[in-house]
């Protein structure tokens, strides 16, 4: 706050877009007082308008394909799956109250909550979570989920009020697998024209690329919750509208406020920024497959040229942690103990010299996949020169990203919500994995991840993960540089959003813990 | 006359033909495609296989282009693979919307422009002639997205809170339900096309002014304000014309980056949109619509060209 009237320097100005630069100036210096932050019990009632990052024509309220920012956050508030990830990313359940492991880890067995209705007041039965998991593997049509759960055999009833599900192989970590947005519970006639979940709204209105609203659902199972009467998500295209919608007030919140910009925000009293620190991470993927990259010497010299602490500052403007080239940071068997790799030129310089090259010359493909991506291909560009490393940078559109050539680029990135060490490795660094995008299959790390997989004892299984993560480090080939910070913001008469660690916006776009102090919230 | 215009059109649907030829193999030669595109990151093979069956884009390319053409025909637009609906469906509302937004743009400059231009050169060289050509010429300086910046900065976020800054419109309501909403991006486009169409009339109202027959329904006795209307009007509105179809053919390209700005919900947006999405049906049928108003105005403008000059009326009329 003292910073509100800072003077300005060259290289902040540049920092800002035209618009806000402005912005700051007149609004960091202006009169306006500070809005009082809300206190005490939550208010019921209102609407709450939040302005949401990307979609488009292909917008949908199917609870099983969600793919864009306004998919998700329709999805998390229509539709609850057995579990999910809390704001501290813990396991929470939702539609079931338990979820138990045979000891051989092979059968799981999910006990529905009492209670838990559906929109329209159905009570949810195992015969819906049996549909649910039957339309979301189906093999003409697999949806979002299906990728990540080959190892499911058979869903069953189990009585009147569990499920049993069956495995093709042991593993430890289902529970885990389970706990995805993707994978929400629906009844057995489920036909999306009439999208009926448990969340705590139901549909209202939508307008496909537009936007769409929701009314609370008077069955949630949460006593009280949702506080808000209606919701409104707005799809926003480009940054500049969204930032400048919420400095009109013709929204409530917004997702995703690019860091040059949180400064601009900070200084509005009437505005709060929010700020979470996640697991979400933008890798450099080398495939351990292709040359110059096969060299174990080369990876880790590409590793050791990174400063990572100016990646930070320089992409993220200091909004993030510092990475090890491991991913998973929340996960308990995280290899903490492992030491923080710096810049280190000369090893690189001396790797690189006796994997036989003088100077290296490598194409690093890159896209607006995410914010920050372009950056920071540009800063390893700059940061790689040091150690006669020559990056040319091939920039392409997100789509051209992720066409034909995605997965098989020698030398790119990618980006990765928070995940722990499990559930990552099966999504992207297994030799099965979907995602694979370094071409990883280490026989010793596949034969760790595997032994892990089905070992039901904790720290033994986290003794094998720590051993699996050693070998990441020492070889793999991923430069994971830091963990970047979820920034959002809101006005401040919004209250009950607070920091969420699985890296999806504005509280994990979970709305039902939203609510308005004022009776501005909810005019339109 | 009636065959001159029976000719261009006829000529025009075989541009717009062209166009359309041009606009799907660029569309195609883009890599990457609707399924993946629409999947992102969760682009699977099996999903990317199912996706691409339910499309159609397992068939052939020449097959796809005729379908859509034979489609066109028949006044069906073809099928958008993103919304897997028909375009039209799509574009119905969006059209409207920027129509709006095009027709009221150009109902404020063109006649504020002529007049300004026309004011403008009656006071040649007087302070307010000097006024108007240089605001006009810092103005004209301005691409549309600064324009649209400074105005969101000055009337709706930061010095005066008057403007909605984005559009955001209810399902169901149509974009003209709150005018308040449409002031801005109406604004930025006015002070786009208006400098352009002032300065045309002051040059060319100058020329008029200064010739031979302007000097001579003066030496009559004429009065200032009949030589005005009667005799150098008519002569400065054909090559005028010109321009302001030039600046109202560029409104309908323009109004894309203007839409973006203020995230309004017209065609520009869903343009960037499918072009993102690689969704060839809807990028055809905005740019044959954006190549289509392109050539309607610049027809409308020969013709009134013609209507304004009595010798080229006479030729045509032959």
């Amino acid at each position: 706050m003292e910073e509100r009237c800072r003077p300005f320097t060259r290289r902040r100005f540049l920092g800002v877009t035209g618009v806000t630069g402005v912005a700051l100036l007149a609004a960091g210096c202006g009169t306006t007082y500070a809005a009082p932050v809300p206190t005490g019990p939550p208010r019921s009632g209102g609407t709450l308008r939040v302005g949401v990052t990307g979609g488009g024509a292909s917008d949908t309220l199917d609870p099983h394909t969600p793919a864009t920012n306004p998919d998700i956050a329709r999805v998390i508030n229509l539709y609850e799956p057995l579990l999910n990830r809390d704001h501290d990313y813990q396991l929470q359940f939702l539609v079931a109250q338990s979820l138990t492991s045979s000891p051989d880890a092979r059968t799981w067995t999910a006990v529905l909550r009492d209670g838990v209705k559906f929109h329209d007041g159905r009570p949810v039965t195992p015969a819906d979570v049996v549909a649910t998991f039957k339309r979301i593997m189906d093999p003409k049509d697999p949806k979002s989920g299906a990728a990540g759960l080959t190892m499911l055999a058979e869903v069953a009833p189990s009585g009147s009020r569990a499920v049993e599900f069956r495995l093709n192989s042991p593993n430890a970590g289902f529970d885990d697998l389970l706990g995805q947005y993707s994978l929400g519970i629906v009844p057995a006639d489920f036909d999306v024209k009439r999208p009926i979940g448990t969340g705590p709204f139901k549909a209202g209105s939508f307008t496909v690329g537009q936007q769409s609203t929701f009314t609370r659902n008077e069955h949630y199972w949460r006593p009280g919750q949702p506080y808000l009467d209606e919701l409104v998500l707005i799809n926003f295209a480009d940054d500049d509208a969204r930032i400048n919608a919420l400095l009109s007030s013709q929204v409530d919140a917004i997702d995703q406020v690019p860091v040059a910009l949180v400064d601009v925000l900070r200084s509005d009293p009437r505005i709060e920024v929010l700020t979470a620190e996640t697991g979400t991470w933008l890798p450099f993927t080398m495939r351990v497959d292709r040359p110059p990259f096969d060299d174990v010497r080369v990876r880790q010299a590409m590793r050791l040229v990174v400063d990572r602490e100016q990646m930070i500052n320089q992409v993220l403007s200091g909004q993030g942690r510092l990475g090890n080239d491991l991913y998973a940071p929340f996960d308990p068997a995280y290899a903490k103990e492992l030491p923080q790799r710096k810049q280190d030129v000369e090893t690189a310089r001396q790797l690189l010299a006796a994997a036989g090259h003088s100077t290296l010359d490598v194409e690093l493909v890159t896209a607006p996949i995410q914010a920050g991506a372009v950056e920071a291909a540009q800063v390893f560009q700059q940061q790689a020169k040091a150690a006669g490393i020559n990056v040319r940078i091939r920039k392409l559109d997100t789509t051209t990203f992720y066409g034909e050539n995605y997965l098989s680029w020698d030398f790119a990135q990618d980006f990765w919500y928070t995940r722990n060490y499990l559930p990552q490795v099966a999504s992207g660094t297994l030799p099965k994995a979907p995602y694979n995008e370094t071409h990883w299959q280490d026989p010793e790390f596949v034969d760790l991840v595997t032994r892990a997989g089905s070992t039901v004892d904790p720290a033994a299984r986290t003794d094998l993960l720590k051993q699996a993560q050693k070998i990441e480090y020492e070889r793999g080939g991923l430069i994971v540089w830091g963990f970047v910070n979820q920034v959002d913001a809101h006005q401040k008469y919004v209250a009950g959003l607070v920091p969420d660690r699985t890296g999806i916006s504005l509280s994990g776009y979970q709305f039902r813990n939203a609510w308005l102090s004022r009776d501005e919230g909810g005019v339109r | 006359m009636t065959r001159l215009i029976l000719r261009r059109l006829l000529v025009s649907v075989l541009v717009l033909w062209v166009v359309s030829l041009l606009v799907f193999v660029a569309t195609l030669l883009l890599p990457g495609d609707p399924a993946r595109a629409i999947l992102g990151q969760q682009a699977t093979p099996e999903r990317v296989a199912a996706l691409q069956h339910q499309l159609h884009l397992d068939l052939p390319v020449w097959q796809r282009y005729l379908d859509w053409l034979g489609g066109l025909f028949t006044g069906d637009l073809g099928t958008s693979t993103s919304t897997q609906g028909p375009v039209t469906a799509l574009l119905g509302d969006r059209i409207s919307a920027s129509l709006v937004l095009l027709v009221v743009a150009a109902v404020l400059a063109t006649p504020v422009g002529l007049g300004l231009g026309t004011w403008s050169s009656i006071r040649r060289d007087r302070a307010a002639d000097q006024v108007v050509s240089g605001i006009s010429l810092v103005i004209a300086a301005l691409p549309e997205f600064v324009i649209g910046v400074a105005l969101v900065v000055l009337l709706s976020t930061t010095v005066f809170k008057i403007f909605p800054s984005v559009t955001i419109t209810a399902p169901g309501e149509a974009v003209w339900d709150e005018p308040a909403q449409l002031v801005l991006p109406v604004l930025t486009l006015v002070l786009v096309v208006t400098p352009y169409i002032t300065r045309m009339m002051r040059a060319t109202m100058n020329e008029v002014l200064d010739s031979g027959y302007v000097e001579m329904a003066r030496l009559k006795g004429v009065r200032e304000r009949t030589v005005l209307v009667r005799h150098a009007l008519p002569h400065a509105i054909g090559p005028v014309a010109q321009v302001v179809a030039l600046q109202l053919a560029w409104l309908a390209g323009g109004v894309v980056v203007v839409e973006f700005l203020f995230r309004y919900p017209g065609i520009g947006q869903a343009l960037i949109d499918a072009v993102g999405k690689r969704d060839v049906a809807v990028v055809q049928a905005i740019t044959l619509l954006i190549a289509a108003v392109y050539i309607v105005v610049n027809l409308l403008a020969d013709v009134v060209g013609i209507l304004a000059n009595p010798k080229l009326r006479t030729e045509a009329g032959r």
